[in-house]
């Protein structure tokens, strides 16, 4: 019963960090993205700040958005760093933390995958400085050196 | 005890994990990667060093394991996946002729060729780059790339590229083409990149 608890604790917190701050405000005020939606199939939403998004092709990503993938979906990201994030079916993607400076390439990122599985490859930031690049998935954390990787999170219940 | 009920009949029943796993995928160009891989397990932190391409760490039942595949095992479990990631960005080159902000008569239909792509690229975006020599202060190279990158800008938008689709970034010198000293004015740094991506 406890264990169920917390199952139902997981699966109801897997956004959680999705409701933070969001992202630097860009020079007209407004929220600059942080990476694009360039792949979709399937059903594939977004939680912002406690709302769920339709997104497409093309979408733009702020910090903090919580991707979830359907049973059917799939769906692949390219971040203003060059990283490539590509989810599939079934996944909860949160994009914690990301922070970019064109110019020097300083910058930070933060993912988080409570569920599912998604290919990465690291991008721009991970090059300058792979301290500020951390993934986690349930109950591992990665530290990454330049990598191409695969991250598979099963549901609880799987 | 997680150890001896967490069996597949009873992993159904009791919500048991299957493992977590982490995947090292050789890099397209070639070059040595890893992935380090942390975990809290009961007996203390563990870690897990992935530096060969398909070596993967699972996490089963609290313990870190390494386990080698090969390029044919992976791409069975995760071969869609793979399949489905966006395009890697694509990096073209322009120059200009010394002192001027005229594109070199090589370089011109690198224009085109970058529309062409542009065009055929779903969701596709441009960053335009600008690099300089290392002559003058790091505020006058990070101005002076800016502004190559504008005038690239520019000649894109004039030919038909939205101009929200573009991103322009100065890099100044941090990216020379040829490493020189400082203040040596090598004309193959002064140059755009258009990445496409």
């Amino acid at each position: 019963m406890k264990k169920y608890l917390v199952a139902q604790a997981l699966a109801l917190g897997l956004c959680i960090g999705a409701q933070a701050q969001q992202g630097p405000l860009g020079p007209n005020g407004s929220i600059d993205p942080i990476g694009r939606i360039k792949r979709l199939t399937g059903t594939v939403t977004v939680e912002r700040g406690g709302k769920t998004v339709a997104v497409s092709v093309s979408s733009a990503l702020l910090q903090s958005d919580c991707l979830r993938t359907g049973a059917d979906g799939y769906v692949g990201l390219t971040l203003a760093d060059d990283t490539l994030l590509t989810a599939g079916p079934g996944s909860v993607l949160v994009l914690t933390r990301f922070a970019f400076d064109p110019t020097t390439q300083d910058g930070e990122l933060k993912v988080s995958l409570p569920r599912g599985r998604v290919h990465v490859v690291s991008g721009l930031i991970a090059k300058k400085a792979p301290e500020n690049v951390e993934f986690k998935g349930r109950n591992v954390a990665l530290e990454v050196r330049g990598a191409e990787f695969l991250l598979a999170v099963p549901g609880e219940t799987e | 005890m997680r150890l001896l009920i967490c069996g597949w009949a009873a992993a159904l029943l009791a919500g048991c994990a299957a493992p977590e796993r982490v995947v090292l995928l050789p890099q397209a160009d070639g070059r040595p990667s890893a992935v380090i891989v942390h975990s809290q397990g009961p007996g203390g932190a563990q870690g897990l060093i992935l530096a060969q391409p398909y070596a993967e760490a699972q996490l089963d039942s609290g313990k870190l394991e390494l386990v080698q595949n090969d390029a044919a095992s992976v791409l069975r479990d995760f071969g869609t996946l793979i399949d489905f990631q966006p395009r890697r960005p694509r990096l073209f080159t322009v120059n200009f002729r010394p002192s001027s902000d005229t594109l070199t008569p090589e370089t011109e239909n690198v224009l085109d060729e970058v529309i062409q792509a542009l065009a055929a690229m779903p969701a596709g975006e441009l960053i335009v780059i600008g690099h300089t020599s290392r002559v003058g202060s790091v505020q006058d190279k990070d101005r002076l790339s800016l502004q190559r990158a504008a005038v690239v800008a520019e000649l894109l938008v004039r030919r038909g590229v939205p101009s929200e689709k573009i991103e322009r970034v100065g890099r100044g010198e941090r990216e020379l083409l040829v490493p020189t000293d400082d203040q040596v004015d090598e004309p193959r740094n002064h140059r755009v990149e258009i990445k496409l991506r």
